[in-house]
């Protein structure tokens, strides 16, 4: 009933109207669910904070930045490369905003599209931290400054790798049908927890590279 | 059906949706998603370890009685006290506060049929097991020794053992930042109809701040220890000094979760006396806005005075003074709350049942610890008392006082609720005298002992003996006492097994107590309210004989116990 | 089916208030006395005869939280145990008697919101005062000392004295009435110097220097502890510190100069090659020391060693004494711990008599 007015309004009426329009339980589950993904985005947040206080700290406190090690005071980072990979990441959130809201206008083929795009974006990123740390000539373990740089980085990477793998599976179940026009949850949480891995990027690469 | 109509009504339908129950021993008692189950599995899991956690202290304690060690080595004594705080803290107290309170109580007390994530609660629980089985096997490496703070540089010389020991906290970090994470949500969002924010009882207060500590705080635990793991096991540098890492980082990152964490386990305590007061002392709880709102006060402070745990330990002196105040602030909320309590019981009916005796106990021994809490805030008196048996008392008055004894309070008086059946009230009395007793004695003479200069984590004090002969009289003092806190707990035990069979049948509300939980079956059935309940009033109202008007729930669909709805406050202690 | 409840009734604040609340009063007083003027030795040290300048600053502080902190423990017990007597139920009761219902008092809530305060802001204020004191208040230290923590012993420098002394075997000494500081830090694991007696400890935290300054007031021979979990045997790692008339001090410090260093005599300088020094340098020293050499603030493990000799930045060497080659040979020879850590002697690190000629040289030619 109320699904066919909705036919009647167009964009974001339509969309909001539809996302209302959905049984009680699982407009009740959905709220739930919201708050929890958004509640461990914040412990999350909380894991990447503790440790950027560690490397802030060791970096005010330490005598010299870039450290010596054996002698020789280790080099800055590149930052070039860095923006360069920079960009493909925060490319990839354009591309998996553009894929919800696809989704949200019921375009299938579209959302397909851009989600893959955001995969392959993403996959790049990873590709492109596994260069940089093969040219980065610092150890995880030889000073603070390459165990920051390393957990923070290894930990954000991880945080892609999860969330490359975490899409790909989005992808395959919104195609087996498991998401509607009014009831896509897991693509608003896959969404949500892909823009907080950008926005931590943004935080690590004004750290290392900028600061 | 219009769009947009969806009200708390629609929202309450949805959950009148009830499942079966579980089938099958497995899914019933071990993977069990049903909360109060979760909640008795957190509770004898924290008891088991409380057990072997206070048999440390027994042996810490024996070891003390003669100034030159009377029963085991340097090591060994180091290993006992690092195992007894560690164990004490993150797989006893958390646990049993959070875990087994939280659980059980939490969802009947707002009228969900259970929390916001079953799966996530269940795979919180089963953690616990593992970190625990983790911490005690590093015993076979030799066991960690640096303490239950594990400062490096010296616990990087535990090797594995050390290891081991990060792990483990590791996980029951996890665990924790779970269960909080769950309790925020399901408070937040699975209310009954009708309870607002200011209808909610005390101890769902004290769950939710301590939820919000438990999400924020155990992360920043979990990277501390993360780190420290990482340090062990691929020598990563982040606190070696001679690397360019720093040692103060770690105290830093430790004591910004560890100072959240006892106010962690002692916010439910102080929910359980909210409770406990109102229904023995027969009155509504004095001044409840104040009393919710310092708990949340408390909760946001907790976070912005953890340097008072370094005042010595190389932070720049200016640093240490706002510390210092907001350490002192914390006093204010925690003050609000104690004449709250002492003015609940002003003018009650006082029924002395064994839950009001330790909440009553409570009062006391808290307020003492949290008193010397304050002479160690001030900076100048913590450089003398920094480090020294007179901390060990104060902790012990807050956290044994404290948070065990508001635990203690809690037992006798949900027990009937989860089992059917009272406590034995005899045996729990005596518990309450042996407990009371014993703790003052073993943590009263800490104060002048640490004064007079005889530091913690001493494996021997020949030394502090002969400067202070009367040390070696008061340390076999402590050790006498401490037995009978040990007897205290061994009772309880007896009580909650020996109570599952023997005990007198509770019927719905033996207290005559007005929260939700006390109008449904004991034990609640697995679904809890048949319909969800929907809520008029605060509690706490004993002048209204019947405070939730709740007609639906019938207790003829219940015919095991009772036959009223809200029965007549029956006289209270009808268990004994 | 449900009675309406009887509530109970009583006058004024209960039966027995007002007594009681003399009696607590009362005993408030007693607890006052107690502290102010009573000998509180058995509790605190030497609180009679304050063994240091601090030590009386913070018995005050302590004496004032004895006092009001005494009277809020005396009050609350006694208030609880006193209610709990007072409307305890009676076996008359019937089962629907319940207590008078008040649910709040703003006017009673703000009272037990600001008085308690009041009182912690005349606190801070108090430890303030003191902190002040402590860290900055203290006349110019007439003693400079280091205290160096090991596992398991204090190791104690004294300006001018060429080898340390060790708390294992020899006590502390102090001259009492001489404004002191001391310097503390740790070469292992983190410690904490503490003198009970003079209230103030302080932690030895390895790649860190904090100060404690004090004034010892009273001769006499007092405990040291670590109050810093170290390891095994923490628990023994206790010394003795003696406080004697500057005389003595001075007698004793004298007796101890005597004692010979132990990287040997001086040493000829001349004839060192800068050159060969060089080579030297890359082999032996630039683990420790940034090679090519960096600015003195740049550390490795040990400082950074360019231009040693004439850096306005870093005017005097890590021992205290003035850049000269001799000096610097002195460090080779013997080695030296200091806050940074420590710099081995010859024999660790394998020097010669003719390759700390040429160290020395490569070094001063660093201009
Ligand atoms: C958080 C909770 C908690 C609790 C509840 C306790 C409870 C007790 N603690 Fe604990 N304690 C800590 C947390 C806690 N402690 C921490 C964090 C430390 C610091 C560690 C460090 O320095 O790193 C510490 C340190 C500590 C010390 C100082 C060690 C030192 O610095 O050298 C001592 C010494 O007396 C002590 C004693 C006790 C005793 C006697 C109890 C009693 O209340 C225990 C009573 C309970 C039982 C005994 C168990 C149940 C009973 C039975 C199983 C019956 C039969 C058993 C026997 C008769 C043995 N504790
Ligand atoms: C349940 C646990 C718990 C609780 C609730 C507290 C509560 C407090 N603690 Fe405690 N604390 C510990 C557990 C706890 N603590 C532990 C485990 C350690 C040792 C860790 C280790 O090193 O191993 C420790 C150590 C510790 C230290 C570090 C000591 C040192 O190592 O040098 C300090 C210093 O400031 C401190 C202060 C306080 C204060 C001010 C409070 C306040 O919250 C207390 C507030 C309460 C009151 C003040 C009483 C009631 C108030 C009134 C009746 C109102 C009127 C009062 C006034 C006006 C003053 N605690
Ligand atoms: C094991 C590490 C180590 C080695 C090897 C070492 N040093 Fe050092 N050195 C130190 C440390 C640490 C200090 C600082 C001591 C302090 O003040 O705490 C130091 C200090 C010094 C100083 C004094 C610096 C100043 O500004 O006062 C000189 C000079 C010096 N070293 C020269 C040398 C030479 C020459 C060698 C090689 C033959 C050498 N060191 C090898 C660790 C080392
Ligand atoms: Cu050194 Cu304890
Ligand atoms: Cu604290």
């Amino acid at each position: 009933m109320a699904a066919a007015a909705a036919q009647h309004l167009s964009g974001h009426d339509a969309i909001a109207a539809r996302y209302r329009d959905v049984d009680p339980v699982y407009g009740e589950t959905r709220d739930i669910r919201l708050l929890g993904f958004v509640f461990f985005l914040l412990s999350d947040c909380i894991l990447f904070s503790s440790f950027i206080f560690a490397y802030v700290y060791l970096r005010i406190s330490a005598p010299a930045w870039p450290p010596f090690l054996g002698g020789h005071q280790l080099p800055w980072f590149d930052t070039s490369f860095a923006a360069m990979n920079s960009i493909v990441l925060f490319g990839s959130g354009v591309t998996m905003h553009f894929a919800l809201e696809n989704w949200k206008h019921l375009n299938k083929a579209k959302f397909n599209g851009w989600l893959i795009a955001t995969i392959v974006l993403g996959i790049g990123f990873l590709l492109g931290q596994a260069h940089e740390y093969s040219v980065v000539g610092i150890s995880w373990t030889g000073t603070t400054m390459g165990a920051s740089f390393f957990t923070l980085t290894g930990m954000h990477g991880f945080h892609v790798f999860a969330g490359v793998c975490y899409l790909t599976i989005l992808g395959l179940q919104a195609n087996r049908g498991t998401y509607t026009g009014s009831k896509y949850f897991g693509l608003t949480a896959g969404t949500l927890y892909w823009h907080f891995v950008d926005v931590i990027w943004v935080f690590l690469f004004f750290l290392f590279y900028i600061w | 059906m219009q769009a947009g109509t969806s009200t708390t009504h629609e929202a309450h339908d949805a959950h009148d949706h009830i499942h079966p129950p579980p089938e099958g021993f497995v899914r019933k008692y071990v993977f069990s998603l049903d909360h109060k189950v979760i909640g008795f599995q957190y509770f004898f899991t924290g008891l088991l370890i409380m057990f072997i956690a206070g048999s440390f202290a027994e042996l810490v304690r024996l070891q003390l009685t003669d100034p030159n060690g009377a029963i085991m080595s340097h090591t060994a004594y180091n290993e006992m006290f690092s195992m007894h705080g560690t164990a004490m803290v993150w797989l006893v107290l958390i646990p049993l506060v959070t875990g087994a309170l939280g659980n059980f109580v939490m969802p009947l007390q707002i009228g969900a049929r259970d929390v916001a994530f079953p799966w996530l609660n269940m795979a919180s629980f089963w953690i616990l097991p593992v970190a625990a089985l983790i911490l005690f096997s590093s015993m076979l490496w030799g066991g960690p020794h640096a303490g239950w703070t594990e400062y490096p540089p010296i616990s990087l010389a535990d090797g594995t053992a050390g290891a081991l020991w990060c792990l483990a906290i590791f996980t029951i970090g996890i665990s924790s930042t779970m269960t909080g994470l769950n309790f925020m949500v399901t408070i937040m969002k699975m209310r009954a109809p009708g309870m607002t924010w200011t209808r909610m009882p005390l101890f769902i207060w004290a769950t939710f701040a301590t939820a919000l500590m438990n999400m924020v705080a155990t992360v920043a635990l979990s990277v501390a220890v993360g780190a420290l793991f990482l340090e062990h096991v691929f020598s990563v540098p982040f606190f070696d000094p001679a690397r360019g890492g720093s040692v103060v980082l770690y105290q830093h990152m430790f004591w910004f979760y560890s100072h959240p964490a006892v106010y962690i386990f002692i916010i439910p305590a102080f929910g359980v006396v909210s409770e406990v007061l109102p229904t023995f002392a027969r009155k509504p709880i004095f001044g409840y806005k104040m009393i919710a709102f310092s708990s949340m006060a408390i909760s946001i402070l907790a976070f912005t005075v953890w340097m008072h745990h370094m005042f010595p330990s190389g932070i720049a002196p200016w640093l240490q003074l706002p510390f210092m105040i907001l350490t002192y602030a914390i006093g204010i909320p925690t003050g609000i709350k104690i004449f709250s309590w002492m003015a609940t019981i002003w003018g009650g009916r006082i029924h002395f049942t064994s839950s009001m005796l330790y909440a009553l106990g409570f009062l006391i021994t808290f307020t003492f610890g949290g008193l010397s809490g304050i002479f160690l805030a001030s900076v100048p008196v913590d450089l003398h008392m920094h480090g020294t048996v007179f901390v060990v008392g104060h902790f012990h008055y807050v956290v044994a006082g404290g948070a065990v004894m508001g635990f203690l309070a809690a037992v006798p008086y949900w027990y009937p609720k989860a089992t059917g059946r009272m406590l034995n009230e005899r045996l729990a009395q005596l518990g309450f005298w042996l407990f009371f007793i014993g703790l003052n004695g073993t943590f009263l003479p800490m104060h002048w002992l640490g004064l007079e200069g005889m530091p913690r984590r001493t494996a021997t004090y020949a030394g502090f003996a002969k400067a202070f002969p009367d040390a070696v009289f008061w340390n076999q003092f402590e050790t006498a006492f401490s037995f009978l806190m040990a007897a205290a707990i061994g009772l309880l035990a007896f009580n909650v097994i020996w109570s599952l069979r023997h005990g007198t049948l509770a019927g719905i509300n033996p207290w005559g107590a007005r929260t939700l939980e006390w109008t449904i079956s004991s034990p609640p059935p697995y679904y809890n309210f048949k319909k969800i309940p929907q809520v008029f009033d605060r509690p706490y109202n004993f002048d209204q004989p019947l405070p939730y008007r709740n007609t639906d729930n019938e207790l003829d669909e219940f015919p095991e116990f009772g036959r009223v709805l809200m029965p007549i406050p029956q006289p209270v202690g009808a268990g004994a | 089916m449900f009675q309406s409840p009887s509530v109970v009734r009583f006058k004024g604040l209960g039966p027995g208030f007002w007594p009681v609340t003399i009696v607590l009063a009362l005993l408030s007083i007693a607890n006052a006395w107690y502290f102010l003027y009573g000998n509180i030795d058995w509790i605190m040290p030497g609180a009679s005869q304050p063994v240091a300048d601090r030590a009386s600053d913070i018995d005050g502080l302590f004496k004032f939280m004895a006092v009001s902190s005494g009277a809020i423990m005396i009050f609350v017990a006694g208030y609880v145990i006193y209610f709990a007597i007072a409307f305890r139920a009676r076996p008359t009761d019937s089962p629907d008697t319940i207590g008078v219902q008040i649910h709040d008092s703003p006017k009673l809530e703000l009272w037990w919101t600001v008085l308690p305060a009041l009182l912690l802001i005349l606190l801070t204020a108090l430890s303030i005062n003191v902190w002040y004191k402590i860290y900055f208040g203290t006349k110019a230290p007439a003693l400079t000392m280091e205290v160096i923590g090991h596992q398991f012993y204090f190791e104690f420098r004294y300006p001018g004295l060429k080898t340390s002394v060790f708390s294992k075997t020899e006590p502390m000494h102090l001259p009492v009435g001489v404004p002191v500081r001391l310097l503390i830090t740790s070469t292992d694991v983190i410690h904490q110097f503490w003198v009970p007696e003079i209230r103030l400890k302080s932690a030895g935290v390895p790649g860190l220097v904090q100060s404690l300054n004090f004034t010892p007031l009273r001769t006499g021979t007092y405990d040291i502890a670590c109050a810093e979990f170290c390891g095994a045997d923490h628990s023994l790692m206790r010394g003795k510190l003696v406080i004697e008339p500057v005389a003595t001090f001075n007698k004793w410090l004298d007796s101890e100069n005597k004692t010979a260093a132990a990287g040997g005599g001086a040493i000829n300088l001349a004839g060192g090659s800068a050159g060969t020094g060089k080579t030297l340098f890359a082999q032996k020293c630039a683990a420790c020391h940034n090679n090519p050499p960096t600015p003195f603030d740049q550390k490795l493990v040990g400082p950074g060693l360019l231009h040693i000799t004439d850096d306005p930045a870093h005017p005097t060497l890590v021992t205290g004494k003035t850049p000269t080659p001799e000096h610097i040979a002195e460090i080779l020879q013997n080695g030296f711990t200091g806050p940074i850590g420590t710099m081995p002697n010859r024999q660790a690190n394998g020097l010669s008599d003719k390759d700390i000629a040429n160290a020395v040289a490569y070094l001063t030619s660093l201009k």
